[in-house]
């Protein structure tokens, strides 16, 4: 707080003396009152009245100072009028008069370079535009509350189990944390899962939300219309069928109709009564179309102990810490794990803040951008400072004229650091414009569910951001070029026409070490760029043990009130099947129930016939699969030794398996898996080894080895399941065709999701993918910059020694040597810059290393190619004003001095 | 010498700094700090006023004779000492009303014009 007030005291200090001496003391008490008021009490409150007042404060001095100005001697009383005069007639204080005098000059000055205007504003304006447009996500993401009310009271509640920090609870440990814990105004329950509408035109799936009645309020839902659900509406026993609908489905779905609410719609084959509508601006979940009572949620082991698969969302009581919150779940879990050995065995309980959780992903990727985009901001106001010096240099008769004729040395550095600030407001300017686009841009790019977010845009902060960026850079960039003009000697600068050797070279040597930042810098992001980009490649060249091309999928979930017999599930299938691979152009299908890389998975504890009981808690777990008749050929993942399932594996045989590799070898390491016998910890029914397939990565290229088995779907039959389909060529042609089959089997079936496989690779590397392309980005603009810079030094410098050459070329020196001599110093130039850029690249890349896959942050390919690229550009940046010289007429060359 | 001078024409229009500051005073008399809240209330938040904005203003409005240091100035003992109030002089009035009656002719003219969105209330 004390901050502030010196801040203003600073402030105060632009204004007039007269005018600060009348109403300094009230304007402090003024500024103190506000800060009383407990808007500006947070940090972020009280930058924000620094910014206000940095506005206000510096508009009306520069205002006090005109007004003053007007009301001197000489023109008090001649303009009553509209504005009424002014008191103060001390004569105008020097500073603000030349600062505006400074200011008009520097405007003329640069208008009258439109060409070196124009380059220098859009350099700025993309370095400040892309690092606010950044800024606006981090601050939205990581600095601002969640998008419902007292966001910080909202907590989730997860259970911990051996290395596992966020495991999915069971519906009844909801019911036992919900009446053990005291630490809660509330704790709510919801399971996502799709639903199917039918009872209308066409079939749709729609995204649904399972919840206990206290999730809506606790995250405070207002419904638009109708209500939300009682409290008995969603608990077991008094459940009632009922839906709250979103604004978005009622709009689109049933065209804004209002008397939706009260009547029936049809979901998973069952009728619910419409009870409310939601407005738009509640989203949970990446917007959600119904919700129905938790009770509804279509498992067979919905609702039990061994259903893991619930999302408990909390609310704290307002005198609770999130620290004694998390002590007293985890004392209810360790009691639970006691009770419960055979469901809860060595599993605890854990409390963090739903905003940890949904940022904890994505903060080390932002703080990359972040980082790589300020590096941007600093080449781009170096090659803004080199642009400024050689028009220093070049203006230098103008600065020793203006010396001569009794100007100080500081103040020529500040009319050039006028006009450096000018230029950066023009940047800032066209650099919100590039904000906007920014912004809307990473919105759409961004791989993350921002439904929970407040709506990230260019707001004040943002704009307070750009503004503050801007002043600094027009500071950083102008310092340099109005340091080297106020050490401009005199006599140096107009004794010779062509100005001082020691200016020269001071200057020359400033803008070295302006490029060898540049390089340095450009060194980092590309070395950072580079790494990605074998990430990336990593990514791309691991084996996921299935053939990718020409694959299909899409997914479905049968009305379990419509089939809720496992026969009916099973002929469902046969007949589909045979449907779809009767389809012109499928030259094979089959069904799985979670394709890989769908995100869709099932896991299960087991145990292996004749080897030691595990203890509870404590079995190995294994990617459980159920999968029709020529899924392995299909998607092309190879059997090692035994067979496929085959059409004879149904509910009356006995049951059979197919494992993979992994848990071939680390179940049997020593003979073959073939005749062994598995079962599920869960069930007595013990499972036959009849093969073993190769290993397919199912969540993404980064996946571990990990046990996998593969059950027929006619002895495991179960409402949801995907298709796979191996196309002769142009697999989402087949879509609709493929889809059309399933609708001759049942006409109410929706089927969603029809996605190629290759775009499910995609996909998986969308992050990534998104990382790569910002700061390839950044990496290749900088590098452009650099390489200008370059380029406009080593201009500058042959256009210098003009005459040396001249010389050195009469002397009997060849066009080669003049060409080697230019293009040496460049490169000597960049070998300083290669050693300073590699040695901060190998201290930055560590900070990246989490978001690395298959290199290390010294990865020495990486560490070798980008300075070959380096020097390259430079090379070519040095060559060109290089062959310039050695074509030079040495008598031209001579005649010029 | 120069504000008997002056007619309250000379000072239209206002600005809207000006405008309301007067609006504020008509209460009766206020310091600067009362001012710039009495403002923000009145304005939903929309006019938040800063010191340099509401003490240049009040520089140039007591130069022109439209409001003067308070007889109350550095009075209570409750209040900060640096405080001083203000008071809406007679010209002060004179201009507010012209302003008044000014922006009240325009918005008949847009009314007869049927820019207003909303119709006059009965």
């Amino acid at each position: 707080m004390r901050a502030v007030e010196h801040v203003f005291g600073l402030i105060l200090r632009l204004y007039p003396s007269g005018f600060r001496r009348q109403y300094g003391d009230e304007m402090r008490s003024f500024v103190q009152a506000r800060l009383g008021e407990p808007r500006y009490a947070s940090p972020w409150g009280a930058l924000g009245l620094v910014c206000h007042l940095l506005v206000d404060g510096i508009a009306g001095a520069v205002r006090e100072h005109l007004v003053a100005f007007a009301a001197s001697p000489s023109t008090t009383g001649a303009i009553p009028g509209r504005r009424a005069p002014v008191s103060h007639n001390e004569p105008p204080e020097e500073l603000m008069a030349t600062l505006v005098h400074d200011a008009r000059y520097a405007v003329r000055t640069l208008r009258r370079r439109p060409a070196f205007t124009i380059v220098a504003a859009i350099t700025l304006a993309l370095g400040i535009g892309a690092t606010s447009a950044i800024f606006g996500v981090i601050d939205t993401m990581l600095f601002r509350p969640l998008r419902y009310p007292a966001p910080d009271q909202i907590v989730v509640v997860s259970m911990t189990r051996g290395g596992s920090l966020r495991e999915p609870p069971a519906y009844p440990d909801f019911l036992d944390w919900r009446e053990q814990s005291r630490s809660f105004q509330s704790l709510g329950v919801t399971r996502s899962q799709s639903l199917n509408l039918t009872g209308r035109e066409t079939p749709e799936r729609l995204s649904g939300n399972f919840v206990s009645a206290s999730l809506l309020r606790l995250l405070g839902a207002e419904p638009l219309a109708g209500r939300l659900f009682t409290f008995a509406e969603t608990e077991v026993g008094t459940a009632a069928p009922v839906a709250v609908i979103s604004e978005g489905l009622w709009r689109r779905r049933f065209g804004a109709e209002p008397t939706i609410v009260g009547s029936t719609i049809v979901l998973n084959g069952q009728q619910f009564t419409v009870v409310g509508i939601v407005p738009s601006t509640f989203a949970f979940f990446g917007g959600t179309d119904v919700y129905l009572p938790i009770t509804y949620y279509p498992n067979n082991a919905g609702l039990t102990r061994k259903d893991h698969s619930m999302f408990v969302v909390g609310r704290l009581r307002p005198d609770v810490t999130l620290a004694s919150a998390d002590a007293e779940m985890r004392a209810i879990g360790a009691r639970l794990a006691e009770q419960f050995p055979s469901e809860n065995a060595g599993s605890a309980a854990h409390v963090e803040s739903l905003h940890t959780l949904l940022v904890g992903d994505v903060r080390a990727p932002l703080y990359i951008v972040m980082g790589a985009v300020t590096l941007l901001l600093a080449i781009a106001c170096a090659n803004v400072a080199n642009l400024q010096l050689s028009s220093a240099m070049a203006r230098r008769r103008e600065m020793s004229v203006r010396s001569a004729l009794g100007a100080g040395r500081w103040r020529l550095a500040r009319q050039l650091l006028t006009e450096s600030v000018i230029l950066s407001a023009l940047g800032g300017l066209l650099g919100v414009a590039v904000a906007y686009a920014g912004v809307a841009l990473l919105v759409s790019i961004i791989p993350i569910d921002l439904t929970f977010f407040s709506p990230i845009r260019v707001d004040g902060r943002v704009m307070a951001f750009a503004a503050l960026v801007s002043i600094l850079t027009g500071i950083v960039f102008g310092l340099a070029p109005a340091i080297h003009a106020s050490r401009t000697n005199l006599n140096d600068a107009l004794s010779t026409r062509t100005g001082g050797l020691s200016a020269r070279i001071r200057g020359v040597e400033m803008r070295g070490v302006f490029v060898i930042a540049q390089l340095a810098l450009s060194i980092v992001l590309l070395v950072g760029a580079g790494l990605l980009t074998r990430t990336l490649v990593k990514l791309q060249q691991v084996d996921l043990g299935f053939d990718t091309s020409n694959l299909l999928t899409m997914e479905f979930r049968l009305p379990a009130t419509k089939y809720s017999q496992p026969q009916q599930v099973s002929d469902f299938f046969t007949r589909a099947i045979a449907e779809i691979r009767a389809v012109p152009g499928v030259r094979s299908a089959a069904l799985v129930r979670a394709v890989p890389l769908s995100g869709n998975s099932d896991a299960r504890a087991y145990a292996v016939a004749g080897a030691p009981e595990p203890d509870k808690g404590q079995a190995p777990v294994l990617q459980l699969n159920t999968v029709s008749p020529g899924y392995f050929k299909t998607i092309g993942l190879a059997l090692v030794t035994g067979r496929d399932v085959n059409e004879h594996d149904d509910a009356d045989a006995p049951p059979v398996v197919v494992v993979n590799e992994t848990f071939a070898r680390r179940e049997w390491p020593n003979g073959s898996a073939i005749g062994q016998r598995i079962r599920f910890v869960d069930s007595d029914r013990w499972l036959t080894v009849v093969g073993v397939a190769r290993d397919a990565k199912h969540f993404g290229p980064a996946d571990q080895p990990t046990p996998q088995a593969y059950i027929p779907f006619m002895q495991m039959p179960q409402i949801f399941t995907s298709v796979v389909v191996r196309a002769n060529r142009d697999a989402i042609a087949l879509g609709p065709l493929v889809r059309e089959a399933i609708w001759r089997v049942d006409r109410d079936q929706p089927v969603w999701k029809i996605r190629t496989m290759d775009s499910l690779v995609a996909n998986t590397l969308g992050s990534k993918r998104v990382l790569l392309v910002l700061v390839g980005v950044f990496a290749s603009v900088a590098l452009l910059l650099a390489g200008v810079g370059i380029f406009g030094v080593m201009s500058f410098a042959v256009a210098q020694r003009t005459h040396e050459v001249g010389v050195r070329m009469a002397l009997g020196a060849s066009g080669g040597e003049v060409l080697r001599l230019i293009v040496g110093q460049g490169l000597r130039l960049t070998a300083f810059a290669l050693l300073i850029g590699l040695a901060a690249a190998a201290g930055t890349t560590r900070l990246m290393a989490s978001q690395l896959f298959g290199v290390t942050p010294s990865d020495p390919v990486t560490f070798a190619l980008v300075p070959i690229v380096l020097c390259a550009v430079a090379a070519l940046a040095c060559y060109l004003p290089a062959r310039r010289a050695s074509r030079l007429d040495p008598l031209t060359a001579l005649r010029r001095e | 010498m120069r504000s008997r001078e002056l007619r309250p024409a000379d000072f239209l229009p206002l600005t809207p700094a000006v405008l309301h500051i007067l609006l504020a005073l008509a209460d009766g008399d206020q310091h600067g700090y009362a001012i710039a809240q009495a403002i923000e209330a009145v304005t939903d938040g929309t006019i938040r006023m800063g010191p340099g904005t509401l003490y240049g203003s009040i520089g140039r409005m007591v130069a022109g004779g439209l409001i003067e240091e308070s007889s109350r100035s550095r009075g209570r003992s409750d209040d900060d000492e640096r405080r001083r109030f203000y008071r809406m002089t007679a010209l002060g009035r004179r201009v507010l009303e012209s302003e008044t009656e000014r922006l009240a002719r325009v918005v008949a003219l847009a009314r007869a014009k049927n820019v207003l969105r909303r119709p006059e209330p009965a």
